[in-house]
């Protein structure tokens, strides 16, 4: 499917729905961007209190899309459908899926498509002020099928970095694409912006951020060769599934350098409006690289002298 | 804690002293990061296991039973400290409460702030009537009933002095409800009436009653029991009835099954294999009639986990939420203790700068009205995922308006419904690093409950009471 097939298919089903189930809601506003469903992929659990009734309803995304035909239980069936982004109680007519929840399907499997292949905006690089180096890889299908080559800078990024970045800094932020580039455009800014502040107030003095296009994790190696951070915070674009497709990793690593193992990575995952919210998850991010300064170590290591 | 298995414990107890008996309970939470490793943490209470469970005693009263005697019930918790091996620094949470009749006893407030200062460090340290009703209802089990079941379940606490009711179903509260029925409301010595209670005197009256032979007796019961009756089906609409003591229930007809607990359901269960004292009043008899009658008899009966223990229990167990575990706290201003809720739903930023300065405005104006620098916490909800720009918006829309607060060295109190206290806390401290905050989430409270806040935990989380007057319908 391209870019305007998806933009129909996207229209019929709406059109369908709320003719259909008659749900009462805000029309979606046009983003102009192919993956409006993705915009509240996730539930956000409650995990703390009975649900409030007064309070008004949260849809999960999945709600709209369940039509099991005369359920047994059907305030069950609802209650179970809550808990889970996941495709349950969507019915059948007779062995296949219904054509909802099949459209559904593809439509969610072309915006993970679509977030490997997309590009992240110049608009968002400008603003941040993040210039944009390349790894070795430039070519999005060799990208893929060659990890090894988004593992290293290419002689021009090097040039750059050495030539525009600030030396030996305490804590150095790197954004890359990696494998989604909505995950960077949605969430990165004010992940960044939120440990900015974070670091500031802990009193860290900070590297010159950049963007990597066709990143890696293992990229902060070459970064940790080049400019010989402490700490170096890596906010990456997670391999987009089917719940979501633009959810952001932040990898942090006490000195990465050639040769460092993996399991002196660590990770924060699942960051994105369905997930963790981007500015908590900023603030969160400072208090574990306070902790990797403090203990001079991460992932495993940090664990180990933790206890 | 950024690593799962990472186990933190912290002691809690709960007093509970009711019109007839006191009883003490010291209980170890196990807290639990829930998350997996790569994910932000989520700290949770794991396990509950009860430690020590005291004997039940006689409420020690003074000057004709008009006060509680301090010295006694000091020297009682001293003694169940020592038996338990607990000191009461080591006590991170947990409530000391006064219930039934105890509350109207003249020195009651005065007990209160001494144990929760001497005993360790408490949160919720007073229990109304409805709270009561609650803390009951979670440790007889009917509160977990009706979860489990979906059922709607009523448990009814009858104790020394009141009868508690709290209906759930599903683990929401549709209501509670509270009686003047009671084992002690009429005593005996040697086989005659010795003391009436002033309600009991009202219903004698009502129904023409000289309270002079036992078939006297037997009527009150019966009128107790027909109170309850009415009021469990919903089919009583006016307060004329000297027994109600407060408003009327809520819930209409739905309760589905009945639990009962308290001093006087151990007449009916006898789960307590060492208790033989006698107590000379109608408990058992209560415990009689409601075993006979009929009326009651067509509700499923469901029986307690905990009898006379169940309030006692519930407040040393089940009073407790943990916070978010992204906060942004002054760890120094901690505990704080019975803050006032100010609900703000703030949905709309256009008009946000004017909402928080209302909101704090009517805040203020309602919690301390004569500007004695009473604290409050402000409760937001509503608002979605923010971006950044938006946080720093409301931080500083927030820092001026609580700037009309009197005194501005006390902390800045924040309850977020969503997870961003962190982040916001950051926001308004890199504003003005001067003033103190406390900013936490993922709790829920409404206009009208009061906050306990307990001290930083190693886990980065404090421990929240939420005394919580509200009702779903």
């Amino acid at each position: 499917m391209n870019a305007s097939d998806v933009e129909k298919v996207t229209e019929l089903i709406l059109k369908e729905l709320n003719s259909q189930h008659n749900v009462s809601r805000e029309p979606e506003k046009p983003t102009g961007s192919m993956v409006k469903f993705h915009k509240n992929l996730n539930t956000i659990p409650d995990f703390k209190r009975t649900p409030d009734l007064k309070e008004k309803k949260v849809r999960n995304h999945m709600e709209d899309f369940s039509s099991v035909d005369h359920p047994t239980n059907q305030e069950y069936l609802t209650e179970q459908i809550k808990k889970t982004p996941a495709r349950i109680g969507v019915g059948r007519a007779g062995v296949r899926p219904k054509t909802n929840a099949l459209l559904k399907f593809r439509l969610d499997h072309a915006a993970a498509v679509d977030s490997v292949y997309g590009k992240v905006s110049d608009e968002l690089l400008n603003r941040m002020n993040w210039f944009s180096v390349q790894t070795m890889v430039e070519d999005q299908e060799v990208y893929i099928r060659r990890p090894d080559l988004g593992r290293k800078l290419n002689d021009e990024a090097k040039k750059q970095i050495a030539a525009k970045c600030k030396k030996n800094p305490e804590v150095q932020i790197v954004i890359s694409d990696g494998l989604s580039f909505e995950a960077v455009e949605k969430n990165a800014e004010d992940v960044f912006l939120s440990l900015q502040q974070a670091l500031t107030q802990l009193g860290y003095e900070q590297g010159t951020p950049f963007f990597v296009k066709n990143g890696r994790v293992a990229i902060m190696d070459d970064i940790g060769e080049a400019l010989n951070p402490e700490v170096v915070v890596l906010l990456i674009g997670e391999r987009p599934g089917l719940i979501s497709a633009e959810s952001l990793s932040a990898y942090l690593c006490y000195k990465p350098r050639k040769g460092t193992i993996e399991a002196d990575r660590m990770v924060i995952s699942n960051i994105h409006a369905g997930g963790i919210p981007p500015a908590e998850a900023g603030a969160y991010l400072g208090n574990v690289v306070k902790k990797i300064l403090d203990n001079k170590a991460s992932g495993i290591s940090l664990v180990k002298r933790e206890k | 804690m950024s690593s799962s298995g990472n186990i933190e414990t912290i002691l809690s107890v709960g007093i509970d002293i009711g019109t007839s008996t006191t009883k003490i309970i010291v209980s170890r939470f196990s807290l639990e990061n829930i998350a997996g490793a790569s994910h932000v943490p989520k700290i949770e209470i794991v396990k509950k296991e009860i430690l020590y469970k005291s004997p039940i005693y006689r409420t020690p009263l003074l000057d004709n039973k008009k006060i509680i005697d301090i010295q006694e019930v000091h020297a009682l918790v001293r003694k169940e400290y020592e038996k338990a091996g607990v000191m009461p620094t080591d006590v991170k949470t947990g409530a000391v409460i006064i219930t039934g009749e105890s509350a109207t006893k003249e020195n009651a407030q005065e007990i209160i702030h001494d144990l929760s200062s001497e005993a360790g460090e408490f949160l919720v340290a007073t229990a109304g009537p409805d709270l009561e009703s609650i803390i009951a209802a979670k440790g007889s089990g009917a509160y977990q009933y009706s979860l489990d079941t979906g059922k709607c379940i009523a448990n009814i606490d009858i104790g020394g002095g009141t009868t508690n009711i709290a209906v759930y179903k599903k683990g929401i509260l549709l209501g509670t409800c509270t009686l003047h029925v009671g084992g002690r409301l009429i005593e005996f010595q040697d086989g005659e009436i010795a003391a009436v209670s002033k309600p009991v005197k009202e219903v004698a009256r009502m129904i023409d009653q000289s309270l002079s032979s036992q078939e006297d007796v037997e009527s009150v019961l019966d009128f107790m029991v027909n109170t309850l009756t009415e009021i469990l089906n919903g089919s009583i609409k006016t307060k004329e009835n000297p027994l109600i003591l407060g408003h009327l229930p809520e819930w209409g007809n739905t309760v589905e099954a009945i639990m009962f607990s308290g001093g006087v359901s151990e007449c009916l269960y006898k789960h307590e294999t060492a208790q033989s004292e006698l107590y000379d009043d109608i408990g058992s008899c209560l415990a009689n009639k409601i075993k006979e009658s009929s009326r009651l008899a067509e509700w499923e009966w469901i029986t307690p986990l905990e009898t006379v223990r169940a309030t006692v229990l519930g407040a040393g167990t089940q009073t407790t939420e943990i916070s978010g575990a992204t906060i942004q706290v002054d760890a120094a201003k901690l505990p704080l203790k019975n803050l006032p809720v100010f609900h703000l739903h703030l949905e709309d930023l256009q008009v946000g700068e004017e909402s928080v300065k209302q909101a704090v405005q009517q805040a203020l104006e309602m919690y301390d009205p004569n500007q004695e620098g009473i604290n409050f916490a402000l409760y937001i909800s509503g608002l979605k995922i923010l971006r950044f720009s938006e946080v720093q918006q409301i931080a500083l829309w927030l820092l001026q308006a609580f700037q009309m607060q009197i005194n501005n060295d006390q902390p800045l109190v924040i309850v977020m419904a969503n997870d961003m206290a962190k982040v916001l806390g950051q926001s308004i401290q890199s504003l003005k690093p001067e003033r103190p905050i406390v900013c936490i989430d993922q709790i829920k409270v409404e206009n009208g409950d009061y906050l306990d806040i307990g001290s930083m935990l190693r886990a980065e989380v404090v421990p929240v009471v939420v005394k919580t007057l509200a009702f779903h319908s």
